[in-house]
């Protein structure tokens, strides 16, 4: 699920650390792991053994040349699903299934969302804002300590511009949708938790579940509600609701078994009973771990949210989505800034909350914690009485608004034309997508529909046999096959291509910035504000501005693709290269060794397990906007998810986003970064490793 | 050489300890309790060839560790029994077995006459609320509460009403010193501090007897040496039971009143710290207690010898009483230049100390003859 958004990064880390087992020393970053004869004898025998699967698909892509999938071994999926789509249309409104089950699940949602956003709309402006405001404040422990009043700082700020923008009606919707998608997925996520958390056999069962929902993009999720329940709100928010539930649920479950031992074993010496134990223990212990899921489920339902708005969602994302298919910036532009005020309105808040349990003071007992409440309860109240019953402020005030959408519009008009094309020496943005896509993008497309596919096979089996031994090997070479028989292995390499260009650009400045901040406290200190907002952004914002850059098209959706993975990537290998041992590192210095020499013998060989983790998590990332860049021209499988979303067209968009799922798995499954990678779910010390808190 | 202060000094240990057995039973009574880790572990106590095999034997045949083996022994009502032993003992595991926070494999525990491994759930709850109360080397507070609700916390589990036990927790954060500290959390507090929360929430259960995992390991030398001369005040004001587990010799000395080393999960022996340190039963006992300073803890009951012939004159001699350690009756001798008699309360003399069986006890010479001549 990380695929998406950079939050639920945090909930990954500990996920992959379990994942499957032997260590993973692909070609490139095996040549710094060993000293040892024994070990490097082995490294030697995985380089043959890529080299050689390397060289076969070389060969074969020169000898037999273009070898695709045989058309015979593919299966229609079309038709069936067609067939399917067409009974459900038909049966909707008749079928016991959904008469007595499905209908009323999307009508309790409905109306759960209607009274959300009549409760908004009820408590007017001046309500929402002061409890918005006053809640941030009390949520970061009230009073007048400075990360109070900053916190509370920023919720107004962001209330006010979004009004500000003439953005109020639609970010009240999203909002109402996020209320009842974030309660749903925190009680779903912490139920599910519970289990994973107190039962071993739950937790086993659950652990290769979440796995998988991680690394599927966004995407993927919505196809199946829609064929559920048609478009509209209820499919939106059903499908956020699973794709956010997973954190919580992680998170709680880790919390749960990560408890202090002596503290749990102290209750058991006092004589507690099973549920004194979890009820005055063990959840307690577990709290600032399940804060910290719901800030990531929060986040990623946000994220949701406003992608689901292809789907009818409506509110600030239906906005975004608009603008970019009228190519009307703008308006595109001015929708994102309210979801991205909104994103670290809901961070802020709840990372306050998270960091004011973590850290308890003296003073916060129940009491001191329940007195910014009340406050915040009775001037919202009064606020609302003063502001709606007595003035009748409602929504916004249209004269408070000033439209963005032409100035932007304007610029971005301005740079097309200044910036595209011609500008002496380097050229212009638009020179640069020409020339990425002639000399990067095309041969890498040509050059993987080149190779045959039975080359292609037995190469993603070498890579995820190295990965992760021979379960993996086999989930990498089921899941091309799976590819190759929807019928769907052109776009998929094409897609692939796209997933690979980003990928390089990613990792070369990724690492380039990473070791960069590690080395340089100030770099570091300068580049942390930027990471942490970038990563509160929903992956659909980050298609806004490169549109406007690139212009509709492949580049496009790479450039999102890069910027929204180089935060993560960055912060893992920042702090791989950081918590490099000191005393080593101290060694190495005391012998003499330049920076340089202690860059490449000490931290980079003892940082490796970091660096392919973010290797891994750079892949996921990217492949989950590249397929949200099918909305901005990105073509291949993404075109048809949002063709097929769009249009309803079933037959199309499943398939496609099944080969998404299936390249998503295959991705995933060669990049793992094997069990020394990440810390262990009991260390408790991957949970930050996508964020770092002022 | 006089070292008060400095290193264990049981100097009036004999007029604490030893109440005399048999007139309340053990606290806990101890026979034949087996702990093994591991696949099948009934079978290791059983089975006589697999129980006689040394732990890396037993290891590589069975998969099984025996973290503790066919241990016997009894606590008694009011003393302060050390089970002593490097890392990997097993008294760790041991002091969890005597109230089943580990399963004991196999062997027989009794609390107060009480089979402790026949007990339901219940019941077991029951001593653990309150009968024994455990002290952890980590502490195992919770973060979450304050320092009077983490004493309050065994009361809680027992279900008191929350005046009630704030109440206790106030007056049992007083009795170790964290007056003024009650609405601070852990992580505020030093290690010391938070250690004497976890002293103070077992006090506050008023249990039988307390449970001490190596309560200090984790702390400074210093605030190790304060904690426990809290131990010893607690001890001495309330006469509580205490089975204290540690891997520090001089600890254990300063402490205890009666020590069990441990080795590789058996007991290799029980005893005084005198007894411990003056006659080693093997030389695993010996090259453990090769540093402990002599004349501190052995005293002259085991150093005198019988009256003489040439002991008629008392003129100038110093009168000991036999619990006198062999550096104060080094004092002595080197104060009046002659052998000191070593007495008891009612002026009987029971032998003699010279400067001959004095320096023999200080050069360690002693050890074969005191096998003859002590009680």
């Amino acid at each position: 699920m990380t695929g998406t958004t950079k939050p639920s990064l945090a909930a990954r880390v500990p996920a992959t650390a379990a994942g499957p087992d032997g260590p993973a020393a692909p070609a490139g970053g095996g040549g710094v792991a060993a000293k040892s004869a024994g070990a490097a004898r082995a490294l030697g025998g995985r380089v043959y053994l890529v080299v050689a699967a390397a060289l076969f698909a070389l060969a074969g892509a020169v000898l037999a040349g273009d070898a695709a999938w045989p058309g015979s071994w593919t299966w229609d999926a079309e038709t069936p699903l067609d067939e399917l789509n067409r009974w459900l249309i038909l049966n909707r409104d008749s079928h016991p299934l959904f008469l007595y089950f499905l209908l009323h699940l999307s009508n309790n949602v409905n109306s759960a969302v209607d009274t959300a956003l009549a409760v908004l709309q009820g408590l007017g402006w001046p309500g929402v804002t002061v409890a918005a405001t006053l809640g941030a404040w009390a949520a970061a422990g009230g009073g007048t300590r400075p990360r109070a009043l900053t916190t509370a700082g920023t919720a107004l700020a962001a209330f006010a511009a979004i009004g500000l923008l003439g953005m109020w009606p639609h970010a009240m919707l999203t909002l109402a949708l996020m209320v009842v998608a974030v309660t749903l997925s925190a009680v779903l996520g912490l139920l599910l938790g519970l289990a994973a958390g107190l039962s071993d056999r739950a937790g086993r069962a659950l652990r290769p579940v979440f796995d998988t929902m991680q690394v599927l993009p966004a995407f993927a999720y919505l196809l199946p509600f829609v064929l559920l329940f048609g478009i509209g709100t209820a499919p939106a928010l059903f499908a956020t609701v699973i794709y956010a539930a997973p954190p919580m649920a992680r998170l709680t479950a880790l919390g749960l078994r990560e408890a202090d031992p002596a503290a749990l074993e102290c209750a058991r010496s006092l004589g507690a009973g099973p549920w004194q134990r979890l009820l005055t223990a063990r959840l307690p212990l577990a709290r600032p771990r399940m804060l910290l899921g719901l800030n990531q489920t929060i986040m990623m339902a946000l994220s949701m949210v406003v992608i689901a708005s292809i789907i009818g969602a409506g509110g600030l994302g239906d906005q975004v989505f608009d603008g970019l298919r009228t190519q009307d910036i703008g308006k595109a532009l001015t929708a994102g800034i309210a979801i991205v005020l909104i994103a670290i309105w809901l961070d802020r808040t709840t990372a306050a909350a998270g960091e004011r349990l973590e850290h308890p003071g003296a003073g916060t007992g129940r009491a001191a914690a329940a007195l910014p409440l009340a406050v915040t309860v009775a001037a919202t109240v009064a606020a609302w009485l003063l502001g709606r019953v007595a003035l009748g402020l409602g929504a916004w005030p249209d004269g408070w608004t000033f439209s963005i959408a032409d100035p932007v519009n304007d610029t971005v008009d301005w740079m097309v034309v200044n910036l595209g094309s011609g500008v002496p020496l380097v050229g212009g943005t638009l020179t640069w997508a020409e020339n990425f896509t002639l000399w990067v993008l095309n041969p890498l497309r040509d050059g993987l529909t080149a190779i045959p596919w039975w080359a292609l096979l037995p190469l993603a089996g070498v890579l995820g046999f190295l990965a992760g031994r021979l379960r993996s090997a086999l989930t990498a070479m089921g899941a091309l096959a799976a590819i190759g028989v929807l019928g769907l292995w052109d776009k998929s390499l094409n897609t692939l291509s796209q997933v690979l260009g980003a990928l390089l650009l990613t990792l070369l400045i990724g690492f380039a910035a990473g070791i960069a901040a590690a080395r340089r406290p100030l770099l570091e200190k300068l580049l942390r504000p930027v990471l942490d907002v970038l990563q509160t952004m929903p992956q659909f914002i980050y298609l806004i501005p490169v549109v406007a850059l690139f212009g509709v098209g492949r580049i496009a959706a790479i450039t999102a693709a890069v910027v929204y993975a180089l935060p993560a990537v960055v912060r893992i290998t920042t702090q791989g290269v950081r918590q490099v041992d000191a005393t080593v590192l101290e060694a190495s210095r005391s012998l003499g060794a330049t920076p340089w020499q202690q860059l490449r013998q000490v931290q980079l060989p003892l940082a490796r397990a970091q660096l392919l983790l973010a290797v891994n998590q750079g892949v996921v990332l990217v492949l989950a906007v590249v397929v949200v860049g099918g909305l901005v021209g990105g073509g291949a499988l993404g075109f048809d998810t949002v063709y097929g979303l769009q249009r309803g067209d079933l037959g199309v968009g499943l398939p496609a986003g099944a080969a998404i799922v299936c390249l998503g798995l295959l991705l995933d499954r060669i990049t793992q970064p094997g069990r020394d990678a990440a810390p262990g779910p009991g260390t408790g010390r991957g949970d930050r490793a996508g964020r770092s808190r002022p | 050489m006089k070292a008060t202060g400095q290193h264990p000094l049981p100097r009036q240990r004999a007029d604490v300890a030893a109440p005399e057995p048999g007139e309340r039973p053990p606290v806990f009574a101890v026979r034949g309790l087996w702990k093994v880790f591991g696949p099948r572990a009934e079978r290791v106590p059983r089975n006589p060839a697999l129980a006689a095999l040394p732990a890396a034997e037993l290891t590589a045949r069975t998969g099984c560790t025996a973290a503790v083996r066919d241990v016997s022994f009894e606590v008694r009502p009011g003393e302060c029994f050390v089970v002593m032993g490097l890392s990997g003992s097993g008294k760790s595991t041991l002091v969890r077995c005597l109230t089943r926070l580990i399963e004991p494999t196999a062997g027989a525990v009794a609390m107060d006459g009480e089979d402790v491994l026949a007990m339901d759930k219940e019941r077991l709850r029951e001593l653990r609320r309150h009968r024994a109360a455990m002290v952890f080397q980590h502490f195992g507070l919770l973060p979450h509460r304050t320092v009077r609700d983490n004493i309050a916390y065994g009361l809680q589990i027992q279900g008191l009403s929350r005046a009630e036990r704030r109440a206790r927790a106030e007056e049992m954060a007083a009795k170790v010193g964290l007056t003024g500290l009650e609405h601070r959390r852990p992580a505020q507090l030093s290690g010391g501090q938070q250690q004497r929360v976890g002293i103070a929430r077992a006090l506050a259960v008023d249990p039988e007897v307390m449970l001490f995992d190596e309560p200090f390991s984790a702390l400074d030398p210093l605030i190790r040496r304060d904690m426990q001369d809290e131990v010893l005040r607690l001890r001495r004001e309330e006469g509580r039971t205490m089975v204290f587990i540690t891997h520090d010799l001089s600890e254990a000395l300063r402490v205890g009143d009666r020590i069990a080393l441990m080795r590789d999960g058996g007991i290799v022996q029980i005893g005084t710290p005198e007894e411990i340190v003056g006659r080693p039963a093997d030389d695993y006992v010996r090259d453990f207690v090769r540093d402990v300073p002599r004349d501190q803890v052995i005293t002259v009951r085991s150093a005198m010898r019988p009256v003489g012939p040439g002991d008629a004159d008392r003129d100038g001699c110093a009168e000991l009483p036999p619990e006198t350690v062999v550096a104060d009756a080094i004092a002595a001798v080197a104060r009046t230049g002659r052998p000191a008699r070593v007495t008891d309360r009612g002026g009987r003399c029971l032998g003699v100390v010279d400067h001959e069986r004095l320096l023999s006890v200080v050069a360690g010479l002693d050890t074969p003859e005191l096998e003859g001549t002590a009680t």
